[in-house]
């Protein structure tokens, strides 16, 4: 299934959205800033468009659509059963076990736990999970995309590659070009561990693939004959580094097949974060792109739970890649660099895949749009110039790589998109993942401070303690688990389900402003293997 | 009516049938009116007066034999005979049950000429007439016990245990459509040694001690009641009397995704259902028209065609014939068609064939040494291999014959990348020139020893079969699944080894062959030993055929516009017209996924067109005719050919054409 595009659609949206309903909503679209004057210039000047139409309803039929539902006014009338709300919630989870073979196949990782909860309309997050097959360990990644989901999806088909290729052996690299060249079966790379929703692109196949075997033909050419073990760190960076350049330059070479070009074109324009973990006995390394996050759940010797971030957020509140970007650019532009926390006051993330728009030439741009489609050359956003650009590249795609040697006490491993990270603490995050993975609540006293509340209200809080004690939500996938608790979390930290079914029940075109898409891996190790390897020292 | 009629009768009924056989007997003499002195012996005893005692007896009686003696507890036909409702229907789902249905409605026409009775058009007539009839109480309800079998057929034939014990029974409420028919082929098979139709699915030997528990026929025949009135769709499983059978590996093939099916009590993978990915509820995935299993199907074969499978193929009946001489290579050079006198270590494809020619079994034959010979077949020949075998090899203390099919877990490796599983796991390299195609070698595989390993797969395709010890079948499955991981091996089921070897023209015994084809009829002259000038069962009908020519030719049909999607599929029993004439039917189809299209196997017969007589088959027939295969009364164009489509046999691809998914595991 080609991916459709949205390169203009969330913009366009989220204004309108703004002025329609200003009241009690913030704004969750924040990777691309709506507020800017220039925008409001660009929706005056917006020629109606074919993508647009495919994916926005005209205004009119939406004030129907939302006043027929009569949302605001009477929104208990709307609320989903529990059933209803569990078959939402569970439509896109995954689990996986690592499978072994009566100790042929000891692995630090049991098994993971996936799920994703769409806001945007396509989800514009996208997850990959995989078993490296010619080398050990295991990769997982959540991406988050910006400006439609062509460059996150391209992403996820992609970058696994790149790293597992970059951990290859030179004689494995050699032996895999020895059998394309001579027809013969490929040695396969990846065991892909996929929900059915999530899918590959049939028709970029040829042409990913050709770019990835230029990689590798590189680094057999580069291959000086002293066989040094290879650098996890490093092949992660380069990994990164080497897909973001190859979605640049199929850009600009374009591709004779019109749908290709224009979906190589899309992918480049549009952009994604990465925050990918590579876990190989009690090896664990977590290369970030972007505020997507991952976070380590440690359960200490007395049983709590304490979280231990291992990527740093490339936003605006990360001092460091303030300090980055003002060096990285002339003095005249520290005040422009940065505005408003967005990048050129634009864009959330420091960091990202794609984003052609923050890293070519001003010159290269037009030519790449005036010689594109048609579609993008009618499209305000591509063609628009960020402000202040003087000495592009701003954004990059290079990876924050941490290392963490995996102890006993380190249990889970939690990657998941800002959507999770901004209605949800850390700490809490790994408190409800681990006490759902252990079966134990410790329970807290129910903190009433500050609110007002009734002794019903007191009642319900306990019936539901009590309630939640016997089934835990009924969830088999702690991820799934997770994000119940982040949609539905009430003022004292449980699941309300009203608030629950009435944030499921939001209409396609509002759902965007009370939450983000929803992304989470929970990746769950083996505390007997992770002890074997310390015992062996 | 050439047969004397005894009627034993029982002046009390103290007992059950059986029990007071002997006592009705002795007490035959004494008792009321009609009985006879029974004779001291006869040439043929029938038990039992009904339908098909009678109907066996009748044609015993057309043949020639004289000496018969039928017995009858009551009156004739007062069992169930009686009380059936008088229907006579002729559709049927097995095209053996269509023709014993077809003659007995030929002949019961026949038999109302001969003895005027005319019941059943007079009560039409009667109540045509007076339709007023038909609400007319009813003042006796009849409850009398019917016959039920585990799989829906009858059964029919000489017992594999007592030499001369003939068996027709179990007609499962059919009896008086089966009637004349059933008794014709029983009487044939026992006046000549063979009936002359293909009676295998209703034959006796395709049931074995195993499916006689008490407990399990109850619970089965439960089960096959009501599906009688069901809907036949392909690929049936019945739910009941399962897991009797089955490999060591089944637990952990079952927690892998497995759905099974069941042959001969055996339980065999049909696919593996991924984690996440659902199927049809039971009821709704019964079609016509292209399965639920399809793309699952579809990722096995495209596994084993670019990586490697599994398959348990435990099921396969083994046996072992070893002696002290040469008295094995022996007999079994006359009971075999092919050469088996080849260097040990050889492994040979060759037909067990009857005076007729025809295969009784097909089977490959691994010379272990000089004296000793490992046999596969079938999982359904266990029996009837056996009986064969029995029958044949004469009483020598110095030959044995052992049936070691539970002694081994079977294991086919598939695929381009079975060699390097196998040689990282055996430290010895596998490839064609140390390990040449239908090559068998004793070896050790992770830490079991003794692994029969063999080169081939039963599909064409590259690839070994593991014979392993069953106490070694854990061990030496989870290396291969261990070391297999980054050849992106998986496991598969028998739908894709069926899809495999369709498309590359292998015949199956049971699906294609049968008691009435011979080699020659399926191009398989190359595994005679014509040439040889030794004798072996069969050679002289083989010669005569291929002095005369043969009346039909296996032929592989590529059905060219079928819209796999939207048309009901092939399956197998379809009729096949050739220049619009009708000339055979199919024998087994699948979909290539290879080809992207349906391949059906079938026979193609030469029908003359003024007198229906079957005429010679000749190559150039097949080549010269245009074909269709007619599937539930539409007809789609096929290609005919005689050798598999030989693209088939390469593996090569064009560079260009490698795309990325070519590097995700399978």
């Amino acid at each position: 299934m080609p991916a459709p595009t949205q390169l203009f659609f969330p913009l366009i949206r989220n204004c309108e959205l703004s002025r329609i309903s200003g009241t009690a909503c913030y704004c969750h679209h924040r990777h691309l800033c709506c507020s800017a004057p220039y925008l409001a210039q660009s929706r005056l000047r917006y020629a109606p468009h074919p993508a647009y139409a495919t994916f926005c309803r005209p205004k009119e039929s939406w004030w129907q659509y939302s006043q027929g539902r009569r949302y605001a006014s009477t929104p208990q009338k709307f609320y989903l059963t529990p059933p209803q709300v569990n078959s939402i919630l569970k439509a896109n989870e995954y689990s996986f076990k690592v499978p072994e073979f009566d100790g042929k196949n000891v692995s630090s990782v049991l098994g993971f736990d996936s799920n994703q909860l769409p806001a945007n309309a396509p989800i514009e997050d996208r997850r990959s999970a995989a078993t490296c097959l010619q080398t050990r360990g295991m990769l997982l990644g959540v991406f988050d995309g910006h400006a439609g989901c062509a460059c996150s999806q391209a992403v996820s088909e992609r970058l696994f590659y790149y790293i597992a290729v970059s951990l290859l052996p030179h004689e494995t690299l050699l032996e895999i070009e020895n059998a394309v060249e001579s027809g013969r079966a490929l040695l396969p790379i990846l065991q892909w561990h996929k929900h059915p929703n999530d899918y590959f692109s049939k028709e970029a196949s040829k042409l990913y693939f050709n770019s990835l075997r230029t990689y590798w033909q590189e680094l057999i050419d580069l291959n000086t004959g002293e066989s040094t073990d290879i650098d996890v760190k490093e092949a992660l960076i380069n990994a990164f580094k080497r897909l973001d350049n190859d979605i640049s330059l199929e850009a600009q070479v374009g591709d004779p097949n019109s749908f290709l070009n224009y979906l190589v074109l899309r992918v480049a324009f549009s952009g994604a974060t990465a925050c990918v973990a590579h876990v190989d006995g009690v090896d664990l390394h977590v290369a970030n792109t972007g505020d997507s996050r991952a976070m380590l759940g440690v359960q200490e010797e007395d049983g709590s739970w304490s979280a231990v971030t291992l990527s740093n957020d490339h936003n605006a509140q990360n001092e460091r890649e303030l300090e980055r970007l003002k060096l990285e650019h002339p003095k005249n532009e520290a005040k422009s660099v940065v505005k408003q926390d967005r990048l050129l006051g634009l864009l959330m993330p420091f960091r990202a895949f794609g984003d052609v728009k923050f890293k070519w030439s001003i010159d290269l741009q037009k030519r790449v749009i005036e010689s594109g489609p048609d579609q993008l050359n009618d499209n305000e956003y591509t063609k628009f110039i960020p402000p202040n650009y003087y000495t592009p590249p701003y954004l990059t795609a290079e990876p924050e790589v941490t290392y963490h040697r995996l102890r006993p006490q380190d249990k889970f491993l939690v990657l998941a998109t800002d959507g999770l990270w901004e209605t949800m603490h850390r700490q809490d995050v790994v408190r409800i993942v681990g006490e759902y993975l252990t079966g134990m609540h410790h329970q807290q006293p129910i903190a009433v401070g500050g609110y007002k509340v009734t002794l019903g209200q007191m009642h319900g809080l306990l019936t539901e303690r009590r309630a939640k004690m016997s089934s835990v939500f009924e969830d088999q996938n702690a991820a799934t688990h997770l994000i119940r608790h982040a949609v539905g979390n009430n003022e004292f930290g449980t699941v309300d389900h009203e608030r629950l079914s009435k944030m499921l029940s939001l209409p396609e075109e509002l759902a965007r402003m009370y939450r983000d898409d929803i992304t989470i891996i929970v990746v769950q190790f083996n505390s007997h293997v992770v002890g074997a390897y310390q015992n062996q020292e | 009516m050439f047969y004397r009629l005894l009627s034993v009768a029982r002046r009390q009924r103290t007992g059950r049938g059986w029990q007071n056989w002997s006592s009705g007997r002795s007490s035959a003499s004494a008792a009321e009116a009609h009985s006879v002195a029974l004779p001291a012996q006869a040439q043929v005893v029938i038990c039992g007066g009904g339908i098909m005692g009678t109907s066996v007896a009748y044609h015993l009686s057309k043949m020639g034999w004289k000496d018969i003696v039928l017995l009858e507890q009551g009156r004739l036909a007062a069992g169930s005979t009686r009380f059936c409702a008088g229907i006579l229907s002729t559709a049927r789902h097995l095209t053996i049950e269509q023709k014993m249905a077809d003659y007995s409605n030929k002949l019961y026409h026949q038999l109302e000429q001969e003895t005027g009775i005319q019941t059943e058009p007079l009560l039409s007539s009667l109540l045509r007439r007076m339709p007023d009839l038909e609400t007319l109480e009813i003042l006796k309800l009849v409850n009398c016990p019917e016959t039920f079998t585990p799989d829906m057929r009858c059964i029919m034939g000489e017992s594999p245990a007592v030499q001369g014990y003939f068996v027709l029974a179990g007609m499962n409420s059919a009896g008086l459509s089966f009637g004349g028919g059933a008794g014709r082929y029983l009487a044939e098979w026992m006046v000549h040694g063979y009936p002359s139709e293909n009676i295998w699915e209703l034959d006796l030997k395709r049931f074995g001690a195993l499916q006689s528990s008490r407990t399990f026929l109850r619970h089965r025949v439960m089960e096959v009641m009501p599906l009688l009135y069901d809907l036949k769709v392909p690929r049936w499983d019945f739910q009941t009397g399962r897991q009797l059978r089955t490999s060591p590996l089944y637990d952990r093939l079952d927690a892998q995704g497995a759905r099974w099916m069941e042959k001969h009590g055996f339980e065999r993978p049909k696919y593996f259902v991924p984690p996440d990915k659902d199927l049809l509820a039971l009821e709704q995935s019964k079609t016509f028209y292209k399965p639920d299993w399809f793309d699952i199907v579809e990722s096995e074969v495209k596994c084993c065609k670019e990586a490697v499978c599994v398959i348990d193929m435990s099921s396969f009946t083994k046996f072992e014939i070893t002696s002290t001489g040469d008295q094995a290579l022996e007999i079994l050079q006359y009971l075999f068609s092919n050469d088996l006198d080849v260097p040990v270590g050889h492994i040979v494809h060759t037909g067990m064939l009857n005076q007729g020619g025809g295969y009784e079994n097909d089977c490959s034959i691994a010379r272990l040494s000089k004296r000793s010979f490992f046999m596969i077949s079938p999982t359904d020949q266990q029996v009837h291999c056996w009986a064969w075998l029995k029958k044949h090899m004469p009483e020598d203390s110095n030959l044995l014959l052992e049936d070691v099919t539970w002694k081994y877990t079977a294991l086919n490796l598939i695929g381009p990348r079975a060699v390097d599983v196998l040689s990282e796991l055996s430290y010895a390299p596998m490839t064609p020139d140390h390990f040449p195609s239908l090559f068998c070698k004793e070896m050790s595989v992770g830490y079991a020893n003794g692994i029969r390993v063999m080169s081939m797969t039963h599909t064409g395709e590259p690839g070994f079969m593991l014979y392993i010890p069953i106490e070694y079948a854990l061990h030496v499955y989870n290396e291969v699944m261990s070391v297999g991981q980054k050849y992106g091996i998986r496991n598969a089921g028998y739908y894709a080894l069926r899809s495999l070897r369709i498309e590359k023209f292998f015949a199956f015994w049971g699906q294609d062959l049968n008691t009435l084809t011979t080699p020659l009829e399926c191009g398989r002259e190359s595994r005679v030993k014509l040439e040889k000038g030794m004798d072996f069962i069969g050679r002289d009908a083989l010669l005569q055929q291929k002095q005369n020519g043969v009346y039909k030719r296996l032929t592989m049909f590529i059905l060219d516009d079928h819209d796999t999607d939207l048309d009901l599929w092939p399956w197998w029993g379809e009729p096949i017209y050739r220049n619009g004439q009708y000339a055979g039917k199919t024998t087994s189809s699948a979909y290539s996924y290879t080809l992207e299209r349906h391949v059906c196997l079938g026979f193609v017969h030469n029908f003359s067109e003024d007198t229906g007589e079957e005429q010679v088959v000749t190559a150039d027939f097949i080549n010269r005719g245009e074909y269709e295969i007619d599937i539930a009364g539409h007809r789609f164009q096929a290609k005919a050919k005689l050798y598999p489509v030989t693209s088939l046999f390469t593996h090569k691809r064009r560079k260009d054409d490698v795309e990325l998914s070519d590097l995700h595991g399978k």
